[in-house]
């Protein structure tokens, strides 16, 4: 699953814009860094009317009124953008062997082996689709994470097709890019496709989930333990208080004893009342937090948890579905003057489709375990 | 640590009907592909790059590439939570400095606090306005109001914990808080910590080049009040990341990690600054009779007088420092005195000082200087000498007499506007000859074509000597550098000078070492020109004198000391830790 998310840099900002207003009937004359945009009536979007200029580049402190910024955080920029990713979130795209190079396999690229010749011949047009997938990570301890993933898998097989996620994004982002046109699936397929697809979004992006969730039940163990803390000492602040207020209690008693009028005993007597219920809440309040203390504090660290638990959503936002051929990849090998040819599985856009082994050890070959020798069948680097 | 599981992970799956209603819709050709690419780019983060670089002037301030990477990282890479832990002198005000003209420059420092030693805050406020132009009002400023009245300020972090300004520093939302030498805010149980932790922000910088003083907890506290939680509980940081000696770290690639999350340290072996030779030549001269008995008769007034009333500590200082810059500076203050009706018990004692101030013709320093100027005039590019005095007199002194003598002149000090200062600074660079500049010459002046300075007197703040070196002595200056120190025997300077800022390498220290001296002082609640005005007027003999000096040179060794042991002790500690620019 690939990373499908764009830098946004100022000339992809530029890029992007001219080719969107373009596309919904707009006219762009420019220059330098100053653009007329034309939208005549009929221009199908709603991010500008008649006639306005874009700034390029720095943000301006002084505006004219039909004078508009182009910059990465631009707000001219960010409505363009939206109201782009909403208009069209399916489509479809045709790969033909003519329009993409071939793809070597890795056990080959990391090789010395040489390939003297590389024909792919198509035998059958084969549908997969490539999602676009945003998965939000949000906890309170964490600025909120947002990735964007891209996924392919045959809709036939549902086999995953990763090598076509790369092509597919590549394709998305050449000068020229292909042509698309509706989609000819079922809401239904399109539906079990999805069904299928999300939960390996998930799996491929647990490492970084589990990175948060980490993060997040630190911070909340911090939280916990500074509550603590601080009930700790709640509670010798209302020990000493209650401390306080029953040795005044006793003084009190004391001058009630000894008082020599009715008044006095009256005035103390009211000033023990009004102490003793001030030392009966006090103990109440400690007992209460000592229990509490006692029991773990569990609706607090029951909050605390809650609030900086995770929540992962994970929505597609765009699905393309891709016509490509699948065939026979004939390679002629050489290596010192020995060759030996070849014939794969192969699918244009989606790489070699068969697994290939050690003819000595049987061992897959792989990025890492590359052809070594071919001039007794094919033997990997560990033979 | 590995399964620190506390909280509930909730997997959801947003609804697809939005997106499975578009299926079947016509939509033109082309279009679908432009969706991918705009949510694409919905997706991506903004190009973040240091926007305000270039309204920077680049006459006022040279960025290494290290500075612009720390700024970048702290901004971007920590979401403007940054612990800033170059090694020393390798320029974290920079760094910072970058940071808020950015944010400036992108409008999110609507109110930001800036903490310092006390001793730091003025040379902070130069710094950012000079090479920066931003201006902060410091709490040092007459027109400072209060901590709710300006929005851009500058203050000793004493002053802020103060019963006075406390409440009203807590009482508001900062956009930004910096926290310069953050290393004194480390211990939890103190009134400091206690406004840091307390204190409401959103974004934080923190400097120090020793985030570790004394335990490893203090980097645990450090970084707790930037990032709570980033290493969970006190216990947890102890038992996973500290040997139970506590003098090393284990788990150290976990460590790391997290540290990368908030923590930039620069090292100088890593970066590609590169100082000329310093050369330092010290002069002491023997006053001429005249000028002995002046300086006697001065000492005495001053220690007379301070011994009854110690409220006028202030202008007896400025006395002491005025005789031995030159009779015409303590003239002024003289008459001053003179003329001010409560001293009439000490009339006949200044009447006799002026008296002796008039009776003097030949000027000792005078003499010697020209003959530096004379030097510098048949060895160096344009003869360019730059000459400070801490008085405007003296310099009014110096600029008549290297004038009658024939050398260009030009004249700098606080009077002149700024374009007056870029016009003088800029005729100086090209029609060569002498700057007479006093201490008004600020950091952001580059004067890097001249490599010859002279201190005709010497300022009793070791922070004012080091500011005056760095105006010629900096990055970008490709000569060695000649400093000529000037001080008459048997005075006050020849102490400061000979017992105090030679004994402490003063004038060999690398940029930002001596910071971290002074504020390891501050911290025993005096000041440097204090200490030295009180050992002066209070020493009962001439041996005590020296012993005072002594005595205080130790103190300050001793702590210079103890700065280079901490210093090797953190870069000990970050050994094999690469905390540069993540490369994920």
């Amino acid at each position: 699953m690939t990373d499908a998310a764009l830098s946004i840099t100022q000339s992809a900002v530029e890029q992007f814009t001219e080719q969107y207003l373009t596309e919904v009937g707009c006219t762009v004359q420019k220059d330098g860094g100053r653009w007329t945009v034309i939208a005549p009536e009929g221009a199908e979007t709603e991010v500008l009317n008649g006639e306005i200029s874009l700034l390029c580049g720095e943000p301006s402190s002084d505006l004219g009124e039909n004078e508009r910024e182009l910059h990465p955080e631009s707000t001219f920029f960010q409505e363009l953008i939206a109201e782009a990713s909403e208009r069209s979130p399916t489509g479809r795209i045709i790969l033909t062997s003519e329009g993409t190079q071939i793809e070597m396999p890795p056990w080959i690229q990391q090789s010395d082996v040489e390939v003297a010749t590389a024909t792919f011949t198509p035998y059958y047009d084969r549908t997969a689709v490539v999602f676009l997938y945003r998965i939000g990570i949000e906890t309170v301890s964490e600025y909120q994470t947002e990735l964007l993933r891209a996924i392919a898998v045959d809709t036939r097989s549902t086999d995953p097709l990763p090598k076509l996620e790369d092509t597919f994004l590549q394709s998305v982002s050449s000068p020229a890019p292909i042509e698309a046109s509706p989609v000819d699936f079922e809401r239904s397929e399109a539906r079990n496709l999805i069904e299928q697809t999300r939960e390996v979004v998930v799996d491929r992006v647990q490492p970084k989930i589990d990175e948060i969730h980490q993060e997040a039940s630190r911070a909340a163990d911090a939280e916990i333990e500074e509550y603590r803390q601080l009930q700790q000492q709640r509670i010798q602040e209302l020990q000493e208080k209650t401390t306080q207020l029953s040795s005044r209690i006793d003084d009190l008693s004391e001058s009630i004893q000894q008082s020599n009028t009715q008044s006095e005993r009256m005035q103390a007597l009211e000033k023990r009342k009004e102490i003793k219920a001030e030392y009966e809440d006090a103990k109440a309040e400690l007992e209460k937090l000592r229990h509490r203390r006692d029991q773990g504090f569990p609706e607090k660290q029951q909050e605390i948890r809650e609030r900086h638990a995770l929540e992962v959503v994970v929505t597609p936002l765009t699905v393309t579905q891709v016509e490509y051929e699948r065939g026979e990849l004939e390679l002629e090998l050489e290596k010192q003057g020995v060759a030996q040819s070849l014939t794969i599985g192969y699918g244009n856009g989606v790489g070699v489709t068969d697994e290939m082994r050690c003819d000595s050890c049987n061992q897959l070959l792989t990025e890492d375990n590359p052809v070594q020798e071919i001039g007794a069948g094919i033997r990997c680097s560990q033979c | 640590m590995a399964d620190y599981d506390l909280v509930e992970t909730e997997v959801n799956h947003g609804s697809a009907d939005e997106l499975l209603d578009t299926i079947g819709e016509q939509s033109p050709s082309g279009d679908h592909l432009q969706t991918v690419q705009a949510v694409r780019l919905q997706a991506g983060q903004p190009d973040s790059e240091l926007r305000s670089l270039k309204q920077l002037d680049e006459d006022a301030v040279k960025l290494l590439e290290h500075q612009v990477d720390a700024a970048y990282r702290a901004l971007f890479e920590m979401d403007g939570k940054a612990l800033l832990a170059d090694e020393v002198g390798l320029g974290k005000t920079i760094e910072v400095g970058m940071i808020l003209k950015e944010m400036h420059f992108r409008e999110t420092d609507d109110s930001v606090l800036i903490l310092t030693p006390a001793q730091l805050a003025k040379q902070w406020q130069g710094e950012l306005l000079e090479k920066f132009g931003l201006e902060y009002v410091c709490n040092y400023d007459e027109e400072f109001a209060g901590f709710d009245q300006h929005d851009h300020i500058i203050a000793s972090i004493d002053t802020a914990k103060s019963d006075r300004h406390r409440a009203t520093v807590l009482n508001r939302d900062w956009d930004v808080l910096v926290l310069d030498e953050a290393h004194y805010a480390k211990n939890e149980e103190t009134d400091r910590y206690d406004l840091i932790d307390n204190l409401s922000y959103q974004y934080a910088f923190f400097l120090t080049a020793t985030p570790i003083q004394n335990e490893l907890t203090d980097l645990y506290n450090v970084v707790s009040l930037l990032r709570p939680g980033l290493f969970g509980t006190r216990d947890v940081f102890h038992h996973y990341f500290v040997n139970s000696n506590q003098e090393t770290l284990v788990n150290r690639e976990e460590l790391q990690d997290r540290l990368h999350k908030v923590m930039i340290r620069n090292r100088r072996a890593d970066t590609d600054i590169d100082f000329t030779e310093r050369t330092i030549d010290t002069r002491t001269f023997d006053p001429s009779p005249k000028e002995r008995e002046l300086y006697q008769a001065v000492s005495d007034y001053v220690r007379g007088a301070y011994s009854e009333n110690q409220g006028q500590k202030l202008v007896l200082m400025l006395l002491q420092k005025e005789v031995v810059s030159s009779p015409a500076a303590l003239k002024g203050t003289i008459e001053k005195r003179l003329d001010d009706q409560s001293e009439l018990s000490h009339t006949e004692e200044l009447e006799s000082i002026r008296d002796l101030i008039d009776s003097i013709e030949m000027v000792t320093k005078q003499e010697k200087l020209l003959s530096i100027v004379e030097e510098a005039r048949d060895h160096v590019e344009m003869g360019r000498v730059i000459v400070f005095t801490q008085f405007r007199a003296t310099q009014r002194e110096i600029l008549n007499r290297l004038a009658e003598e024939g050398y260009t002149v030009h004249s700098f000090h606080g009077g002149h506007s700024s374009q007056e200062k870029e016009q003088i600074v800029e005729n100086f660079e090209e029609s060569g000859g002498v700057l007479v500049s006093t201490d008004s010459m600020s950091e952001g002046r580059n004067l890097q074509f001249c490599n010859i300075m002279v201190n005709y007197d010497l300022p009793w703040n070791p922070m004012r000597v080091e500011q005056r070196i760095g105006r010629i002595h900096r990055i970008g200056q490709k000569r060695d550098v000649f400093i000529f120190n000037m001080a008459l025997k048997d005075t006050v300077e020849e102490y400061v000078l000979e017992r105090l800022y030679h004994k402490i390498d003063l004038f060999q220290q690398t940029v930002g070492e001596l910071s971290s001296i002074l504020t390891r002082l501050e911290e025993s609640g005096t000041t440097f020109e204090d200490e030295i005005f009180e050992r002066l007027v209070n020493a009962d003999s001439e041996v005590d004198l020296e012993n005072d000096f002594d005595a205080m040179a130790v103190d300050l060794q001793e702590q210079r000391d103890l700065a280079e042991k901490l210093e090797e002790f953190n870069s000990g500690v970050f050994e094999g830790f690469d905390l540069g620019a993540s490369d994920d």
